[in-house]
């Protein structure tokens, strides 16, 4: 579902990312961590198209966000880091302007509005301007947002930001289902035990270049987990 | 003070870290823009100042006139500009929060925010203005002294109209109720409206019959009261360019009043400054049902109708929308009182010569208004543009959305204050139709070319959308949308010439030539920034 072929970024002559090649299966949920200035956060933005890889591909769903980027980006649901929103809208209307860009009609449009709402426990504030809101609560309109179309890939940016532990388990909950459901879920975080919990796989990312790819059941058996090896980059 | 520089430093390193030689290389077609606008300014105050100096009698009289009206119009722009400016510098701006959780003095933070507030409002005066004081220099012959004066009595000018508006700007914020800046920004539109209205509706005589009328209308301007900067300037630079001393008098009185009212402000914001901060948390009261709520857009109308949502909502967009409403009020209201019978005594074709000058002025407004509400569109979109990049939308589609969106209300304003002008000075017929299509047409041009340069030259990171408008990239855009009418205005000018001269063979290749060469200039206006602009975006990495 997600193909990324040596794809590479520099900026300013120094690489961001360099020949990184990741395959994630349909229903699988990959998370890439790494520690501050790795590249995760290039990767994941070559991913969505914000930034275009200067070597490689990157293919959502069979479609290269290069060449055909409408058609992979109606099939993907982004996350970002931080949550630049429309501050002057009510988490409703920004809904509602997202549904329209991904052409969902009225009717499925504002069912799925009331269920995401309702999910995602910002219901009671719909009609509240986001300039209100707090970080949390931004999260959780990100995720309504990122899946009102019902994606088959999800790229997450540091999900647990901002979220209390209500929102955390949830979250975690809520990711396992989708995975359940096929929809490929690639995260890029920073909570470690958290990617332990949700990611069937986990790769590592350091100055740019993928070191190594482990499965939850070799990272799970390791001592000291996915922190341990983790640190042990830095060694 | 020491503090100040500590606060001020930050802001020097950004810029200075933020100029490199491909940032240079990227506005240098600005620098030219200007450097050419600069001089064509130069050029035609120079020759303005001329003509006005050598008129009979009344020359010399004149061309103080003018000074003075030049310094009336200054004081008025800069009190206002300060007073907008510093609303959002005091209390709307995104390092407020930053400085008052750090052990910095209220009185340091009001001397950096009374800073930047001079500064950003009065630098695009500060960078339009030298050729003008460059050619009275010049025409008059003056000495160094001159210069180093006007300089000065400039300098000080944007310190006491800073100190004025930053003033204004903390009592309104201090009356109105704080959740509700809107009010604050609308009371400043409409005081401005006010203060025109009544300022034109006194100096207009009851009678304008005779050309000596004119002369006595245009005299009669009231710009030379003892109580206005404007004359205390006049007053010290004009015996210095008939080649006399400075009036010291003068000068002083700009300097006290200078120093008076930067102390006026820092009292009045030492006094007013934390309790208008204090009531300026954001609620979380929602809008309420507005107009669009409960409207489900389609996929193509989507942008607009989140566009429009915001802009009913966004208080520093309806504070600039008043204005420039006033502002078209008053040039209306200037237009149904121009004595259209009594100027046919001074020069033939007087109706053609105002309809000029009524689309010339028409022009500046649909720039200055596209300027502001049209280059600023793709810059609106702020940091949530990665929201455009990452869902399935067309950056073509969406540049035409924002152009349809824009253009429509633009034209809107446009097409019907040109009817309406042209009514005032009995335009009809066949002027009145060539003059609305025209409008029409500049109204599409102009349009498409602010859309596409703020795509070309996007700025999602901004304090004030405002600022946008009064970027390089926007004073840019608005000299070459002026210019465009100018050119445009030029050739339908020749168009008309040509045709009261006969229709012979080649007056018709002239006229053919001409109507090609608006048709092209406005396509190309229209089609080469939309395109680029498109192509930029796409490959804009956020």
């Amino acid at each position: 579902m997600i193909g990324l072929g040596n794809i590479s970024k520099a900026f300013d002559g120094i690489y961001a990312v360099k020949n990184l090649s990741i395959t994630v299966g349909k229903g699988e949920v990959f998370g890439l961590v790494g520690p501050n200035g790795a590249g995760k956060t290039t990767t994941i933005r070559m991913m969505t198209g914000l930034l275009k890889p200067d070597e490689g591909t990157a293919n959502m769903g069979g479609y290269s966000i290069t060449d055909e980027p409408l058609k992979a980006k109606a099939i993907l649901g982004y996350v970002p880091d931080r949550a630049f929103l429309y501050e002057k809208l009510t988490a409703r209307e920004f809904l509602t302007f997202i549904a329209s860009l991904y052409d969902i009609e009225k009717q499925e449009a504002l069912r799925r509005i009331e269920t995401l709402t309702a999910v995602f426990g910002i219901r009671d504030i719909e009609d509240e301007l986001i300039e209100s809101f707090s970080q949390g609560m931004r999260q959780r309109l990100l995720f309504s947002s990122a899946l009102i179309h019902n994606p088959e890939v999800l790229l997450i940016d540091e999900p647990f930001m901002g979220l209390d532990p209500f929102g955390v388990r949830m979250l975690k909950g809520f990711i396992g289902n989708l995975s359940a459901k096929g929809v490929t879920v690639f995260l890029v975080t920073h909570s470690l035990h958290i990617a332990e919990e949700v990611c069937h796989r986990v790769g590592f990312i350091n100055k740019g270049l993928l070191t190594s790819i482990k499965s939850a059941d070799e990272f799970r058996t390791i001592e000291g987990g996915l922190e341990g090896l983790f640190l042990s980059m830095g060694d | 003070m020491q503090m100040l520089f500590k606060l001020i430093k930050p802001k020097l390193l950004s810029s200075r870290n933020s100029l490199n030689a491909r940032v240079l290389l990227r506005r240098a077609p600005f620098f030219a823009i200007g450097f050419v606008f600069w001089i064509l300014l130069y050029i035609g105050t120079c020759k303005f100042l001329s003509f006005v100096r050598g008129i009979d009698f009344a020359g010399e009289v004149l061309s103080a006139k003018l000074l003075s009206m030049t310094f009336f119009g200054l004081t008025g722009f800069l009190v206002l500009s300060n007073v907008i400016t510093a609303i959002s510098s005091f209390y709307l701006s995104k390092d407020i929060t930053f400085l008052l959780t750090k052990p910095v003095a209220d009185r340091d933070i009001l001397r950096l925010k009374s800073l930047e507030t001079v500064m950003n409002s009065s630098w695009m005066v500060l960078s339009f203005i030298p050729p003008v004081f460059l050619a009275y220099g010049v025409t008059y012959h003056a000495s160094a002294v001159y210069y180093i004066s006007i300089s000065s009595a400039f300098i000080m000018l944007v310190i006491l109209t800073g100190g004025i508006g930053i003033s204004i700007a903390h009592m309104l914020t201090q009356f109105f109720p704080a959740r509700h800046t809107r009010l604050v920004l609308l009371g400043v539109g409409m005081l401005l409206f006010l203060l025109l209205y009544f300022t034109m509706k006194s100096v207009m005589p009851r009678t304008l019959e005779t050309p000596e009328d004119i002369v006595r209308t245009f005299m009669s301007f009231n710009t030379d009261s003892p109580l206005l900067p404007g004359y205390w300037i006049t007053e010290t630079v004009l015996p210095l360019l008939r080649g006399k001393g400075p009036d010291m008098f003068y000068s002083l009185v700009l300097l006290s009043n200078c120093a008076f009212f930067l102390l006026l402000s820092s009292a009045i914001g030492r006094r007013l400054f934390r309790k208008n901060i204090g009531r300026l948390q954001p609620s979380g009261r929602g809008p309420g049902n507005g107009l669009f709520s409960g409207i489900y857009p389609g996929r193509k109308s989507a942008l607009p109708y989140k566009d429009i949502l915001i802009f009913f909502r966004d208080t520093g967009q309806w504070s600039q929308v008043t204005i420039i409403g006033a502002l078209v009020m008053v040039y209306i209201y200037n237009f149904k009182s121009v004595p259209v019978e009594a100027m046919a005594e001074l020069t033939p074709f007087i109706k053609e010569l105002m309809l000029l000058v009524n689309m010339l002025m028409a022009g500046l407004v649909l720039s200055a208004v596209t300027a502001r509400f049209l280059y600023t569109a793709v810059s609106l979109e702020g940091q949530a543009f990665w929201i455009i990049r990452t869902t399935p939308v067309n950056i073509s589609g969406f540049l035409r959305a924002k152009f349809l969106y824009g253009c429509t209300a633009i034209t809107l304003l446009i097409v019907p204050v040109v009817f309406f002008t042209n009514l005032a000075i009995r335009v009809t017929g066949g002027l009145m139709y060539v003059s609305v299509g025209t409008a029409l047409m500049l109204c599409v041009s102009v349009s498409g070319l602010g859309t596409g340069m703020g795509a070309i030259y996007p700025k999602f990171r901004y304090a004030n959308i405002a600022s946008v408008s009064m970027s390089l990239g926007g004073m840019a855009f608005m000299v070459l949308a002026f210019s465009l009418v100018v050119i445009t205005l030029s050739l339908e000018a020749w168009l008309f010439y040509v045709s009261q001269a006969g229709l012979d063979l080649a007056g018709k290749i002239q006229i053919a030539v001409c109507l090609a060469l608006i048709g092209a200039i406005n396509a190309a206006a229209f089609f080469l920034p939309m395109k680029i602009g498109a192509k930029r975006l796409s490959e804009f990495e956020a």
